[in-house]
Order: C-alpha cells, then structure tokens, then sequence
C-alpha cells in the first residue's frame, strides 16, 4: 500500500516538473513550429494531470480541445505564416533586423519585468496555500437536484441544465469567434492539396472511427464524463483530417445549408428557451419529465454546430467567398 | 393592455433578441440593415418595458432554469442596470443609424452580426449576478470589439486589434482567477449571497486584486490604457463610438458592482489608489490629447482623461456615498453620447476631406455645420460647462469632494475641465480657418451628420433631465448597501 503511494507521489512530481519544464521551453523556444509542438506536449501531459486530479470530463476536454484542435489551429496558423514569410523576403528580412535591434535591449527588460512578476507569483502562491483544502463547492446541492435534471453525470446537469444559461452564451462565443474570423475576408489558399497516400489511407481508416467516438461520447455524456463539447470537438477533428486530406465542401452546400448548420447548437437553445417562457415557466426551466429528451435534441444540435465551427476554424476563410473578395 | 405589457419578460427579451438578430443578420446577408434596424428598435422598447416594469415593481429578479442561488444563474436589474441598458439602447440605435448610410454592401454584412453580439454581451452583462455568467458576457464582449476593431483592415487596425485582443484575454483571465477563487471559498457565484459571506481573508484580498487589475485593464484606467487609443482610432468610426461609449463603460459597471456588493465592506481603504490613478489618467490622458495631430487620436485619447473622473468616486465615496456614485454614473452616461458623438463626428470629417488631420480641417465650420455642432455641443459636455449632462456629473462630484474638504481632487476636476477646453477648441479653430492646401471633398449621408448632432443634443438635453433620471437610478437602491452612509450618518 505504502510502495503504491509512492509510486503515485512519484508520477504525481513527473507530471508537476514535466508541465513546469514544457511551459517554460515553449514559452522560450526560438523556433515556432518546436514551439507549437511542444504546446501540444504541454496539452497531453496537462489531460494526464487532470485524470490524476479524477476530472475526467476537463481531461476529455483538454485532450481534444487544448492539445488537438488547439494545436491544429496553431499549426495551419504557422503554415500560412511561413508560406507570408516566403512571399515576401524583403518583409522576412526587415522583420529580422527589428528583432536583432529588440535583442540588444532584451536583458535589461528582462530584468525589470522579472521583479513584479516573481513579487505576483510569490502573492499567488502565498493566496493559493491559504486556500481551504477541499472547496466547499455544490456538489451536494447538485447531487440534491440531479433526480430532476432528466441526466445522471452531474457534469452534464450542470452544463446543460442547471447552468444551461451559461452553455448558451458559449456556444454563442464559439460562433462568434468564427464569424470574427470570417469578418476579416482572409483569401482561401488556391493551392489545391494534393493527397499524399499516407494521409489518404489514414483519413479513410479514421474518418469512420472518429464519427462512432463522438457518437458515442454524446451518447455516453448522459450519465458518465463526455457530452456535446467532447463529442463536437472530435467530430470537428474528423472534418480537420478530411480538409486536410484535400476534401472540400460542395460549392452548393457551403452557403446558407453550412450557415444553417454553424447557427444549429445556438439557435436550438434559443428556439428552446423560447418555448419554456411561453409554457410560462421561468427561462430554460425544463420539466423534470422531459428533460432528459430536451437534453439530448440540445446537444445533438450543439454537438454538430461544434463540429461545424472547429472545421471551419481550421480552414480559416470563408468556403463560399472562393470567387468573391 | 398595459397590464399584459408588464407581464412579459423584457430583461429576457434584451438578451434573446439581438442575439436571435445577430443570427438573423449571419443567415441573410443580404437584408442586414432591415434585420438589424429591427432588432435595435425592438431592444429599445424592451427597455422601455422594463423601465416600466421597475418602476412598478422594485427590482427584477429572475432565476433562470426555475433554479435558485447557488445553484442557478440568477438575472437581476435594477436603478443602475436599467441606467446602463438605456444608454446602451440610445447609443445603440443611433450609431446603426449612422451605420447605414456609413458602410458599404459588404462593410454591412460583416459589421451587423459582430456589433449584435456585442449588444448581446452588453445586456447580458447589465442583467447577470453570477460572476462566472459576467465572465461569459466578458468573452462575448471582448471577442466581438476585437473583431469589430479589426474590420477596419490595413496595418493600423490589425494592430490595434491585436493588441486589444491581448489586453483583452489577460484581463478576462485574471477575472476568471478571481471567480474561481471565490467559488472555492464560498461555494457559490451568486454576486448577492456572496455580498452576505465575504470576509477579509488572505484569499479574498487576491480576488479582489486579480479581479480589480482585469477590469482596470478592460476599462483602459491609467496606466492600463495602452491598448486603447491605437484600437479606438484605428476602427472605422461607428466602431469607434461603441467601443469608446458603452464598452469601457461595461467593465466599469462590473468593477463598481462587484465594488459595491462584494469588496466594499472589506476593502474601503484600498479606494485612495484608484483615485490617485483617476488623477493620473485624467491629467495624462488630457495633456496627450492636447498633442495629437488627428482628430480621431484626439478624441480616444480624451476617452482615457474621462475614464479618471469615473474613478474619483471611488475615494469619495467613503464619506459621500449616493452623491458620489449618482455623479459617477451621471458622467459615464453623458460621456456616453457625448463620446458617440464625438466619434461620429470625426467620422464625418473623415468621410468629407478623406483624413482627420486637425491643422487641414479646412473651415469645415460653414461647409460640414452640423458636424462641427454636433463635435461642439460633445465638447460642452466633456468640458464640463452648463447645461450640460457632464455639467450634472462634475458638480455631483465637485460637491462629494468639497463636503469632505478633498480640494486636492476638486483642483484636478477643475484643471481636467480647462484641458478639455483647450483640446476642444484646439480642434474648433482650425475648423474656422482656412488650410493652406485644400483637399477634395466628398458629401456626406445627413443621416450621418443628424446622428451625431442629436446625440450630441442628447448630452446637452441630459443636463435638464436630472429630476427624472436619478429617481430611475435609485430603484432597488443599488448604492446604499455599502455607501458608508451609515458610518457618516448613524
């Protein structure tokens, strides 16, 4: 029993020192692509020390979300900005002499950030070992009310149930951050990928997979760690694989049918809060009975706007604006 | 009919319709300006509505999903909030105003559904009392002024945009720190049941700073206001105006909230700092727009002076209680139009000679009147003389400091207001004179010169409104929990 806890304290430092050493070589990595790939390490060490914290549900998250699409969005970023590089050498090179003139300054900067930084972190430090040891938390309150909620993994009442006012607006941040993105009337790359064998052998193996996962993590996210954010996320990483295996939307179907589809998760929550008001309930009040149905319809939708939205985040311009702009 | 009119729930009815217009506006592309001319009347009779409400009522109060603090999200509106939708409303439907007539096609299809979002985030915010629903309307916020900063393309604005984006991120982390801080010490996020559990504990004093520092930053008070005059000037001028009217004034709402209801009690000494950084911001942010060469410069930087007044509450609050806080919203709400205003202005000028340079401004005077009136009658307000609504809000304040004998900062709202004359007439004189070089004109839409002119009136016309708004600002008495009125006065 003593040799096992060890063992634990002993993964427990790996994991602690690990973090602590990926973060500081990608914060302080010349190279951007190392800098992005160890952002992707710094990811899935961070999944295992959720799992060792017993949150399984931040560790799916993390894993998808922190380190895959994350680290997709970084590395598509960090092509398109190598292929600007190259474009324009003279840019490239004035850049360089920007920083060389900014290195000679560096040290002495360094230091004076250095000192209120090092004064914050011993004030967080010190505010952080004062905390209680367990938080009191609700957990009680929702275990309490989970019989109404119409789900049995408390995560899930809480996300799309007693706080589903808060999913909502996030969805909402999720829709915004594309349409932000689009705003900006980025050209679509023409250059047309053409499929390397590897990548179509593996996208035609996984693709299938990947859709059963999210099926089953939307499924699953009723009464154990999953729910739509997984589910959407892993579905979008199947679209990612399929865009960048050289597939492309339908001219036909990227104008309003893909608008429709993006606007999906948000618009049935609002169709749904509608519809509670005018039952004369208060917002997003479910009825116990016919929670658990309304649940599900949410995230199905939730879990496709999601999907819909991380692809079209990959892909970064606007599918219907390849001839205009 | 009346009676049926106060049963529906127009606070909810503010967060659902510009969000379902925002919606609208990214499926039809096409019938952007009808769409969101829509949503925005339908947003100002909700205000309306809710007025209505309050003032029968007392204030709202709605557990969303039928479920209590702690476990729910609580809605809640009262005196301050409904001051803060109703100013929002009026900028808001002003500057779509002036936005149709200001963007072209496909401007228009790409600045509707970003600016509906934020007017989303923005009632949101005015109507939520669970600290991590704020942080989610802070997000909405933040993301959607990002994107609509960068609209404006070209260096200038991606740049600011950038930075903005940023400035923006790490002041909602640090909010979200200190949110997670109180959550694990108190159990819940409710902005009432914490008021009644804090206490001055270690933990506490870390949420208050995490949490203060992010809102300075997102409210652009000096020294944190860096990001602002680059992102304010380079966006295209409507922008400008919604920015620089109602989006610092929204994290500063959340800072004297959780002021008011959570730190007050503990934490009334730490008030001084945020007078002293008033100060700085006012003199700084005065003296830099004084050295700009554009108008559009000048003018954000004026945004950073006004910013410090809103802070000077804070100091005299301690012996004043209502006064102050009643000058401080009274100034914010003045700035607000005024600010819009100013902006729309300088839009105008823009659109007219194609640059905001103030020394080729052209006697612009007898060729773009109403603009210039619209830029004057803004200025009366900033400067601070009579009638005016920053008129209202300075002698609010200059009556605080002087019953407690702060002549210090009496002296500095004295000085702020001849340095906003100075930068004012700065830009009026030139507009009088001739330029050395003329440049080519183009007209401008009178929908955009009007928009501008009556919301400038609107600041003016605010300096008669007192009787009626202060009585609006009381319900539900938002100021009186924690005033230290009951210190002073037993």
């Amino acid at each position: 029993m003593e040799a096992l806890s060890l063992l634990q304290w002993l993964i427990d430092g790996l994991i602690g020192i690990g973090l602590l050493w990926l973060a500081w070589r990608a914060l302080f990595c010349p190279e951007l692509f190392k800098a992005i790939v160890l952002f992707i390490a710094f990811g899935l060490l961070m999944t295992l020390a959720w799992v060792r914290l017993k949150a399984p549900d931040v560790a799916l998250a993390e894993v998808a979300i922190g380190a895959g699409l994350t680290g997709a969005l970084l590395l598509s970023s960090w092509a398109k900005l190598r292929g600007f590089d190259a474009n324009k050498g003279m840019g490239a090179r004035e850049k360089n002499s920007e920083q060389a003139e900014q290195k000679t300054k560096r040290p002495f900067f360094h230091g004076l950030y250095a000192i209120p930084l090092l004064l914050m972190a011993v004030g967080l430090g010190y505010g952080v070992l004062q905390l209680t040891p367990y938080a009191t938390g609700l957990s009680a309150v929702v275990a309490e009310n989970l019989d109404a909620s119409g789900v049995s993994n408390p995560v899930t009442a809480v996300l799309l149930n007693f706080r589903a006012y808060d999913t909502l607006l996030e969805i909402a941040v999720l829709l915004l951050a594309l349409i932000g993105i689009w705003s900006l009337g980025i050209r679509p790359s023409v250059r047309e990928a053409t499929p390397d064998p590897v990548l179509d052998l593996l996208t035609r193996f996984l693709t299938p997979l990947l859709l059963l996962v999210s099926a089953y993590l939307l499924w699953v996210g009723a009464h154990a760690p999953g729910g739509a954010f997984q589910a959407g996320s892993v579905l979008g990483a199947a679209g990612v694989l399929l865009i960048l295996a050289g597939w492309r939307l339908p001219l036909s179907l990227a104008g309003l049918p893909l608008r429709i589809t993006l606007v999906a998760g948000v618009s049935t929550f609002i169709v749904v809060a509608v519809l509670t008001m005018l039952g004369g309930a208060q917002l997003l009040a479910f009825p116990p009975s016919q929670a658990s149905l309304i649940i599900f319809v949410l995230e199905i939708t939730a879990t496709l706007s999601i999907a819909a939205i991380l692809a079209a985040l990959f892909l970064g311009s606007r599918p219907d604006h390849s001839e205009k702009i | 009919m009346g009676d049926f009119l106060l049963t529906i729930p127009w606070a909810v009815v503010l967060i659902l319709l510009p969000l379902v217009g925002a919606i609208a506006c990214f499926l039809w592309p096409k019938k952007v300006n009808q769409l969101g001319l829509i949503t925005l009347g339908g947003v100002f009779l909700s205000v309306v509505g809710l007025g209505a409400w309050l003032l029968e009522n007392g204030v709202y109060h709605h557990a969303v999903g039928g479920w209590n603090a702690p476990l729910g999200i609580q809605l809640y509106a009262d005196g301050l909030s409904l001051v803060m939708l109703g100013i929002t409303a009026l900028v808001g439907v002003a500057v779509s105003v002036y936005a149709t007539a200001y963007f072209d096609r496909s401007q228009s299809e790409r600045f509707w559904p970003l600016w509906l979002f934020l007017l989303t985030a923005l009632n949101a915010l005015f109507l939520s009392a669970d600290i991590f629903n704020l942080y989610v309307t802070l997000e909405l916020l933040g993301l959607s002024a990002v994107a609509l900063v960068a609209l404006g393309g070209g260096k200038a604005a991606l740049n600011g945009a950038m930075r903005y984006l940023l400035a923006s991120l790490l002041g909602s982390l640090l909010f979200l720190f200190g949110v997670a801080l109180l959550y694990h010490t108190y159990g819940s996020l409710d902005l009432a049941m914490l008021s009644e559990q804090v206490e001055s504990t270690p933990t506490v004093w870390m949420a208050l700073g995490l949490m203060s520092a992010g809102l300075l930053l997102k409210t652009a008070l000096f020294p944190l206001h860096f990001w602002l005059p680059p992102a304010h000037a380079s966006a295209f001028s409507p922008i400008s105006a919604l920015l620089s009217a109602l989006v610092v004034k929204a994290s500063f709402y959340l800072l004297l909230r959780l002021w008011l209801e959570i730190f007050w009690p503990i934490s009334g000494s730490v008030a001084g700092l945020f007078g002293v950084l008033g100060v700085m911001a006012i003199l700084w942010g005065s003296l830099q727009a004084l050295r700009q060469t554009r108008v559009k410069m000048l003018v954000a930087y004026s945004t950073v002076a006004q910013i410090g007044y809103l802070f000077l509450a804070f100091p005299l609050a301690m012996g004043a209680g209502v006064t102050a806080w009643n000058a401080v919203i009274y100034l914010a709400i003045s700035h607000a139009l005024a600010k819009a205003a100013m902006f729309m202005a300088a839009g105008n000028l823009l659109r007219f000679g194609g640059h905001d340079r103030i020394a080729d401004l052209d006697q612009l005077a007898q060729r773009l009147p109403l603009t210039i009136a619209a830029f004057a009658l803004a200025g009366v307000s900033f400067i601070g003389l009579p009638p005016s609504g920053g008129f209202i809000g300075k002698w609010l304040l200059l009556e605080a400091a002087l019953m407690q004998g702060r002549w210090d900062l009496a002296v500095v709202m004295v000085l702020g207001g001849i340095l906003a004359a100075m930068y004012i007439f700065k830009v009026l004189g030139y507009a009088f004179t001739e330029a050395s070089k003329p440049s080519k004109v183009k007209t401008v839409p009178v929908r955009m010169e009007w928009a501008a002119l009556l919301l400038a009136s609107g600041a003016i016309l605010l300096g008669f409104l007192a009787p009626l708004i202060l009585p609006l600002l009381a319900i539900g008495t938002p100021f009186d929990a924690f005033s230290g009125n009951e210190e002073i006065m037993p």
